[in-house]
């Protein structure tokens, strides 16, 4: 019989017993080593955490020129119309294409990550009258469209600027801070004046916004959208989108800033899964990378060692627990400050974040105050008191608790923990049975920003923006359209619209810190702690730190036009 | 065999007509709105642009009309545009259906020529260490799921060999070398998956073939053991292993929605799982037609192999 009938026993048999036996020593064997790794792990995190740097100073080198930029991406643009979007799958890119009237210092100019001086980008100068309603912008001159057909490197003038505001005025999703322009005109090729239908002292800061750049007549022209092309006046020319794959940018040589950029290609890989953007960093595929948490920087500097990592400045907390407090029972001050006392915050940056994190406040503190508040300074109804939570609770009529819901959307991993904890906080301080529901982002954005939901939503504001008017009158106000959180106080009505009146630095800080006084006592917006994670650059990486609202891979791309590659 | 294959392709029509219907049902009553993802970022999205918006994409008209609009475009072969990027489903299809077919077909060939072989050595040296080493295989194959093997070949490769497969699609006919390394990664997880089904009926059903009586004739014979095993038994022995690997083929298509999105493989996958989440309903409703219509004949073509490995089948 031959060697291969399978009735032979052989001398290799291995019994049953014997076979489990080992297979037990084996799985005993790897979960001590991943509970070690494991342990390890945590105890490093703390101390490293603290080291990280807020802010990487310009270099001193003299830059160079060449190089290829590449980057793996979370990002993919649903579309390239910036009417349509203000999604950061565009602005990733689109900042370093086209340029705005004016725009924030990049990380070359900037004393800081908290530096929010505005620079000029197509105008050189800009002023209002006396009364802040008409803003006179004076045009950079010589600024020509990237020489791609239809536009083949024609002269920029201010009917350009005018036409592109009208087309933002009209429709998409701009229209809020573009139908606040009366009328344009352009007195000659170079100069832009904005009549404006109430004053507004604030409007060079909503136009230096990265989606308000500047697109090309021609195109929208041509194509009737702006889907298929974008043309401007950046640093780089859109060589390439191929929708989940890549973006290609390549350095435009008639940039008006003349020697900059010094990369010559940029290259944005679409790259949807979070392990493999973190292998393509460790493998050299991606030049920089975004993380959320100290231990996974830890864990990445394990592999690069050189890589260098900025500590993401934390001005705001873009999340928050939002009532719908134009209803019962929270149209009740009391039942707001009750649930707000009854939630610990502290525990959420102890534990979600890592002890990296802040306890959560809407307007960014740069504009009212120098450094960020502590939790304290935030004011009694955001200390977690449970015992005078639970009285003012039953002040208000609600002593035995009730029944409510919450829906979101897990923007990230850490965010459902936070709902949990303050699901278990409600539960165990006042008697509220939350009922969680988490959704898909279309259905969560939809349902969210109609705005005729009941209950408790985990309420976000758009991270675009930067500036002060977009984060105050534009999201508080009561008849705003981006007033997401149902905000109906008519000391905020008035207070914001003051705030856009007043051109006076300090007076405007001195409005901003009642408006946020204001926020906190009436617990109109439920901030949540928040941690902007970090950003890890490879050692070659030069002049590409983020600013403060600004992450470079984000809305702050147009930084990049000031990075080089040393190598 | 023609009048089978007719009346096949004519059941095909109910099965494909039933499938539309569910797509199309489906989409209608997830909640959200195409729209509201199209337009909402900045939360400004007046009632009177949705509704010119949903005019101008057909959305506003009754569901049937839309449905039997929809049903012939199908039937002309002319699916229609995307609602976010304008761009001709057909274009998109044209870029992702060859990704997610080479990716497929790399999966099976690897799946298959590792299963068969183990199957058959599992089978052969049945209750040795070679036949347990395949067995663990082979579970550890069916119970881990295709993500997590996805993420931690892609996590350890970086941290060992401190090397993954280029990310950004390349096309064979552009860069042969550099595409293969882009799939063969990814395939060889997805055909894990299928290896370890196909190693386990491979291995049972060679056994139960082994113990015949021709096959007892055959070793009576004194014929090679080789003979005995591959020409004898394994063809016989293939019937229901051809089966399994019909019935992989819809596990194998499902599964290329995670490795793509995994590996960043522009493939039909991704553009479904996008077209979900952003309810943009011909994308979606087009490429799940695609895909039923794959699995409507490959059932077919599974069928038909029986016959040619069996020639005791007969088609009436």
């Amino acid at each position: 019989m031959p060697a291969t009938d399978p009735r032979k026993p052989s001398r290799r048999d291995v019994s049953r017993r014997t076979f489990l036996k080992r297979a037990s020593w084996t799985g005993a064997g790897m979960t001590a080593l991943v509970v070690g790794a494991g342990r390890g792990r945590a105890s490093g995190q703390a101390t490293a955490a603290a080291s990280y740097p807020e802010w990487i100073p310009a270099s001193t080198k003299p830059p160079k020129r060449g190089g290829v930029l590449t980057r793996a991406s979370a990002w993919d643009p649903p579309l390239i119309d910036p009417r349509l979007t203000q999604s950061v799958g565009l602005y990733q890119f689109a900042g370093l294409t086209s340029n705005r009237l004016v725009r924030y210092a990049l990380s070359d100019e900037a004393g800081g990550p908290s530096d929010l001086t505005l620079k000029g980008d197509l105008a050189e100068s800009w002023q209002s009258d006396s009364a802040n309603r008409v803003w006179t912008f004076k045009l950079r001159q010589g600024v020509k469209w990237q020489n791609v057909a239809p536009l083949k490197g024609r002269e920029l003038t201010a009917a350009d600027v005018k036409y592109c505001y009208e087309a933002y005025a009209k429709e998409g999703v701009q229209t809020f801070t573009f139908q606040e322009i009366e009328g344009m005109e352009t007195p000659d090729k170079y100069t832009l004046r904005v009549h404006l239908k109430s004053p507004n002292t604030l409007f060079p800061q909503n136009v230096a916004e990265p989606i308000a750049i500047v697109f090309a007549r021609e195109v929208l022209e041509e194509d009737g959208d702006l889907k298929k092309r974008l043309i401007g006046t950046g640093p780089y020319i859109m060589k390439e989108h191929s929708r989940k794959v890549r973006v290609v940018l390549q350095r435009n040589p008639d940039y008006f800033d003349k020697g900059r950029p010094y990369i010559d290609e940029y290259v944005i890989l679409s790259t949807p899964d979070d392990s493999t953007r973190k292998a393509a960093f460790r493998t050299g595929q991606a030049d920089f990378i975004w993380v959320a948490s100290p231990s996974e920087v830890e864990v990445l500097r394990k592999t690069n060692p050189n890589a260098v990592v900025q500590a993401y400045h934390n001005t705001l907390a873009p999340f928050g627990v939002a009532l719908a407090q134009d209803k019962p029972p929270y149209n009740d001050v009391r039942v707001r400050r009750a649930i707000s006392m009854a939630i610990d915050r502290q525990k959420q940056v102890d534990t979600v974040f890592e002890g990296h994190g802040i306890p959560g406040w809407g307007v960014p503190y740069l504009y009212y105050q120098d450094k960020a508040p502590t939790l304290k300074e935030l004011g009694p109804w955001v200390q977690y008191r449970p015992e005078e939570a639970r009285k003012l609770l039953a002040e208000a009529g609600h002593g035995k608790g009730f029944e409510t819901t919450l829906f979101y959307y897990e923007y990230f991993p850490q965010m459902s923990s936070q709902v949990q904890l303050v699901q278990q906080d409600l539960k165990k301080n006042l008697n509220i049975d939350m009922k969680i529901t988490k959704l898909d982002y279309t259905t969560y954005y939809g349902r969210y920003v109609e705005g005729k939901w009941d209950g408790m939503s985990w309420g976000f504001q758009s991270g675009h923006a930067v500036g002060l008017d977009e984060r105050t009158y534009h999201y508080m106000y009561s008849r705003s359209t981006k007033n997401f959180f149902r905000v109906n106080d008519t000391v905020i009505d008035d207070l914001t619209t003051k705030l856009r009146r007043t051109a006076d630095r300090n007076e405007q800080r001195a409005i901003t810190k009642k408006i946020v006084d204001r926020e906190f006592d009436q617990v109109l917006r439920m901030w949540m702690p928040y941690d902007n994670g970090f950003l890890v650059f490879q050692p070659h990486v030069q002049n590409a730190a983020a600013r403060a609202l600004r992450r470079s891979d984000g809305y702050g791309s147009p930084t990049l036009a000031r990075a080089w590659l040393d190598k | 065999m023609q009048k089978y294959v007719i009346r096949r392709l004519l059941l095909a029509v109910p099965v494909l007509l039933l499938s539309s219907l569910i797509v199309f049902g489906l989409m209608r009553v997830m909640p959200g709105d195409a729209l509201i993802a199209l337009m909402g970022e900045s939360g400004n999205v007046g009632q009177k642009e949705l509704a010119k918006l949903r005019k101008d994409l057909g959305l506003d008209k009754p569901y049937h009309e839309q449905y039997m609009l929809w049903l012939w475009q199908m039937v002309s072969l002319n699916p229609g545009d995307s609602i976010f990027t304008n761009e001709p489903i057909s274009v998109s299809l044209k870029k992702a259906i060859p990704v997610t077919l080479e990716l497929a077909a790399l999966a099976m060939i690897l799946g298959i020529t590792i299963a068969v072989p183990i199957g058959v050595l599992s089978a052969t040296r049945q209750d040795t260490t070679a036949d347990y080493a395949g067995r663990v295989v082979a579970v550890s194959g069916l119970s881990i799921p295709d993500f997590w093997l996805a993420t931690l070949v892609i996590t350890f490769s970086a941290i060992w060999v401190h090397w993954i497969p280029p990310i950004g699609y390349v096309s064979f006919w552009d860069s042969p070398w550099r595409n293969l390394q882009q799939f063969l990664l990814p395939a060889a997880v997805l055909g894990y998956r299928l290896a370890a089904a196909t190693m386990r009926m491979t291995r049972s059903t060679v056994l139960e073939t082994l113990r015949e009586d021709y096959v007892r004739t055959a070793w009576a014979k004194g014929l090679a053991g080789r003979i005995v095993v591959y020409k004898h038994a394994l063809k016989n022995a293939l019937i229901p292993v051809v089966t399994i690997i019909g019935g992989q083929l819809g596990t194998l298509l499902a599964g290329t929605f995670v490795i793509e999105q995994i590996f960043a493989l522009p493939g039909m996958g991704r553009l479904t799982v996008e077209a979900i989440l952003y309810r943009d309903y011909p994308v979606v409703q087009t490429n799940v037609m695609l895909v039923a219509a794959i699995l409507v004949t490959l059932n077919l073509i599974v069928d038909l192999t029986y016959a040619w490995l069996d020639p005791r089948i007969r088609y009436q």
